[in-house]
C-alpha cells in the first residue's frame, strides 16, 4: 500500500463522515433502533397463515405482470438494438435512438409506474407498462452491445456473396448474438419480478399493494407473510435461471470463444 | 450475354464441348493502396481464362488476400483496370451483386457462423436466390434443400449435418466454407491460404475436394497459397506476386516450368528468380 491510496482512502472516508453529517445519519440512531427491530420480528412471527391464500394469487399476478412486460419489452428492443448498432447503421439512425434510449434507462421502473398510474390508472396495467418501458431500455442496451461486439468474420464474409442487408441479420447478425439474448432475458425477468413485486407500492399492481398496506396500519404479521412469499418466488426463479443458464448458455459461449 | 447468366444456365447438363475461353478475370496495371500514401500492390496486369485454375502465391504481406478483395470488388483500385465478366467489380454496386452471388469467395478465416448447423451455413449461398420475405422466416424452397444436402455429401460431410460449426475440426470447417461457396453456384471460386494451415494429409484431402468441384461444376478457381509446391501441383498457371508486384506467371508444360510473364523456359533463371522471392 502506497502513500498515493492511503490518502484517497482518507479523503473517501472523510467524505463519508462529513455527508452523513451534512444528511444527519447517525449510528447512535440505528444502535438505539435495534430493540424496535425485534418488535418487529416478534410481530412477524404471529403470522396469519389463512392469508397464503391471497399472498399466493398476489405472487402469481406479479408474475405475470413480469412476464408479460419482459416479453412485450424484449419483442421490442429486438428490432430497436438493430436499429442501433453502430455496425449496423448510418450515424442519422443510431444517434437519435440511442439518445432516447439512454434517456428512457435514466427512470426507474417506480417513476415510470407513477407516469403510467397517472395516465391509465391504478392497477396492474400501469405496472406492466412500466416494466414494459424498463426492459425495453436494458435489453435494447445489452443487445446493441453485443451486436456491436460479434465477430465481424462471417459479416464480411457473407455480404460479399451479394445478400440483401435483412438477410445479413437475420442469417448472421442473430444467430452470433443470440447465445447472450437468452441469458439476458433471463436475467431481465428475474430481475423484472423483484421490481414488480414493489410497484404496488404507488398503486400500479402486484404484491407490493398488499405489503404496503400492511406494515402503513403497523401489521407486521401480516405483511411478513406477503414477504415470505416473494422470497420463496425470488428465490425459485433464481435457482430456475442457473439451471437453464447451465443448461443452455455454458454450451454456446464456447462456441463464442472457439476460433477458427 | 455474360458469361455468368450463361454459366448459370448451362449449370445442370455442364457439356464440356461449351467451355469457351473466354476471359473472366482482366486486369490492366492495376494499383491497390489501403492508405493513399504506400501502394500494397502495383503493375498488376494479368488475365485469367474461363475454366483455368489459377494460383496466386507469395509470402505473407506480398498483397494476395488485397488481389482476391479486388476481383470480387471489396476493395476497389486506385489506379488501372479490372473486370470481371466484363463488369467492373464492386460490392456496393447493386449492378454487380447478381455477379457477386456467382462468385464464391473463401476468406482465409472462412467466415463461417458459429452457433448455426453446418446445413445452415450451407444454406447462406443460396441467400440471393431466395426472397426476402421467406429467408426471414428461414424458409428454403424444398429443391434448395435438396441441392444443400446433395452438396454436404460431395464435401463428405452428411454425418456432421445438424453439428453446430464451432464443434468441427479445421478440415471440416474448410468443407462447410467450400459447401456454402458452392451452394452460390458459383461461375468463379476464390479462396484465401485454404489448406495453410491445415496438416499435409488434410490439405491434400481439401485440394482433391475441390479439384472434384471445379471438374463437376466447371468453375474457375483463383487460389491464393503461401507454398508455391500447392500451386504448381494444383493449377494451371501459378502467379508469383513479391512486394506487391507479378514477378512470375508460370505454367507447366509436360515436364518443364515455363514462365509466361518474360516467356523464358529456362529452368536455371525461373528458379533463381523465385528463390530471390523465397529470401
Ligand atoms: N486493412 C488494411 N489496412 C492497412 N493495411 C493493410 C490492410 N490489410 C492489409 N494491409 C497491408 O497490405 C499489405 C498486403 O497485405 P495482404 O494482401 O493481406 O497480404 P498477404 O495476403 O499476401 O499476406 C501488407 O503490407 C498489409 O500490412
Ligand atoms: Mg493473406
Amino acid at each position: 500500500m502506497n502513500p498515493k491510496n492511503n490518502l484517497i482512502i482518507g479523503i473517501v472516508i472523510a467524505a463519508v463522515v462529513a455527508m452523513s453529517y451534512n444528511i444527519d445519519a447517525n449510528p447512535v440512531e440505528f444502535v438505539e433502533g435495534i430493540p424496535n427491530l425485534a418488535i418487529v420480528a416478534k410481530e412477524m412471527t404471529e403470522v396469519e397463515l389463512d392469508l397464503f391464500g391471497t399472498a399466493f394469487w398476489s405472487m402469481l399476478e406479479t408474475i405475470e405482470m413480469a412476464f408479460i412486460g419482459t416479453v412485450v419489452g424484449v419483442a421490442i428492443a429486438l428490432p430497436l438494438s438493430m436499429l442501433a448498432a453502430r455496425n449496423l447503421n448510418r450515424k442519422l439512425v443510431y444517434v437519435p435512438i440511442r439518445a432516447l434510449l439512454a434517456a428512457t434507462r435514466t427512470f426507474p421502473s417506480i417513476l415510470w409506474a407513477i407516469l403510467f398510474v397517472i395516465m391509465v390508472g391504478l392497477g396492474p396495467f400501469a405496472g406492466i407498462l412500466a416494466i414494459i418501458m424498463y426492459t425495453i431500455g436494458f435489453i435494447t442496451k445489452l443487445q446493441y452491445e453485443s451486436i456491436e461486439a460479434i465477430d465481424s468474420d462471417p459479416v464480411e464474409a457473407v455480404s460479399s456473396i451479394g445478400v440483401s442487408k435483412w438477410q445479413l441479420i437475420r442469417h448472421v447478425v442473430v444467430p452470433e448474438s443470440a447465445p447472450h439474448l437468452l441469458s439476458q432475458i433471463l436475467y431481465m425477468f428475474d430481475y423484472n419480478v423483484r421490481q414488480t413485486s414493489i410497484l404496488g407500492l404507488v398503486g400500479a399492481g402486484g404484491i407490493g399493494f398488499y405489503i404496503i398496506n400492511y406494515i402503513k396500519f403497523f401489521e407486521y404479521g401480516k405483511a411478513a407473510v406477503f414477504m415470505l412469499v416473494v422470497l420463496i418466488t425470488v428465490l425459485l426463479i433464481d435457482w430456475a435461471s442457473v439451471k437453464i443458464r447451465d443448461k443452455y448458455i455454458v454450451k454456446a459461449q464456447e462456441g463464442m470463444q472457439v476460433k477458427i | 450475354m455474360t458469361l455468368f447468366s450463361k454459366a448459370s444456365s448451362t449449370h445442370s447438363f455442364s457439356n464440356l464441348s461449351t467451355i469457351s475461353t473466354k476471359t473472366i478475370i482482366q486486369m490492366n496495371d492495376v494499383w491497390a493502396s489501403y492508405d493513399a500514401k504506400n501502394y500494397v500492390l502495383k503493375e498488376i496486369t494479368l488475365s485469367i481464362n474461363s475454366g483455368t485454375n489459377y494460383a496466386i502465391v507469395g509470402q505473407s504481406g506480398s498483397g494476395k488476400t488485397t488481389l482476391l478483395k479486388l476481383i470480387n470488388g471489396m476493395m476497389t483500385p486506385s489506379k488501372g483496370q479490372i473486370r470481371v465478366d466484363y463488369q467492373i467489380p464492386n460490392t456496393k454496386n447493386d449492378k454487380f451483386k447478381k455477379s457477386l452471388s456467382k462468385i464464391g469467395y473463401i476468406p482465409q478465416n472462412l467466415g463461417l457462423v458459429k452457433n448455426i448447423s453446418v446445413i445452415d451455413n450451407i444454406l447462406i449461398g443460396a441467400l440471393p436466390r431466395i426472397s426476402k420475405v421467406k429467408s426471414f422466416f428461414k424458409i428454403f424452397p424444398q429443391n434448395e434443400i435438396n441441392e444443400a444436402e446433395k452438396i454436404l455429401h460431395l464435401v463428405g460431410l452428411e454425418g456432421k449435418r445438424d453439428r453446430k460449426t464451432y464443434m468441427l475440426s479445421g478440415g471440416e470447417k474448410r468443407r462447410v466454407a467450400i459447401a456454402r461457396a458452392l451452394m452460390q453456384k458459383p461461375v468463379l471460386l476464390l479462396a484465401d491460404e485454404i489448406v495453410s494451415e491445415l496438416d499435409h494429409v488434410t490439405a491434400r484431402e481439401i485440394m482433391d475436394l475441390i479439384a472434384d468441384a471445379q471438374k463437376k461444376f466447371n468453375l474457375t478457381a483463383v487460389m491464393v497459397h503461401h507454398d508455391i509446391q500447392l500451386g504448381l501441383k494444383y493449377a494451371n498457371r501459378v502467379a508469383v506476386i513479391k512486394e506487391g508486384q507479378k514477378i512470375l506467371e508460370l505454367g507447366v508444360e509436360g515436364d518443364k516450368i515455363v514462365d509466361f510473364q518474360s516467356g523464358n523456359t529456362s529452368q536455371q533463371e525461373i528458379l533463381e528468380l523465385y528463390n530471390t522471392n523465397e529470401s
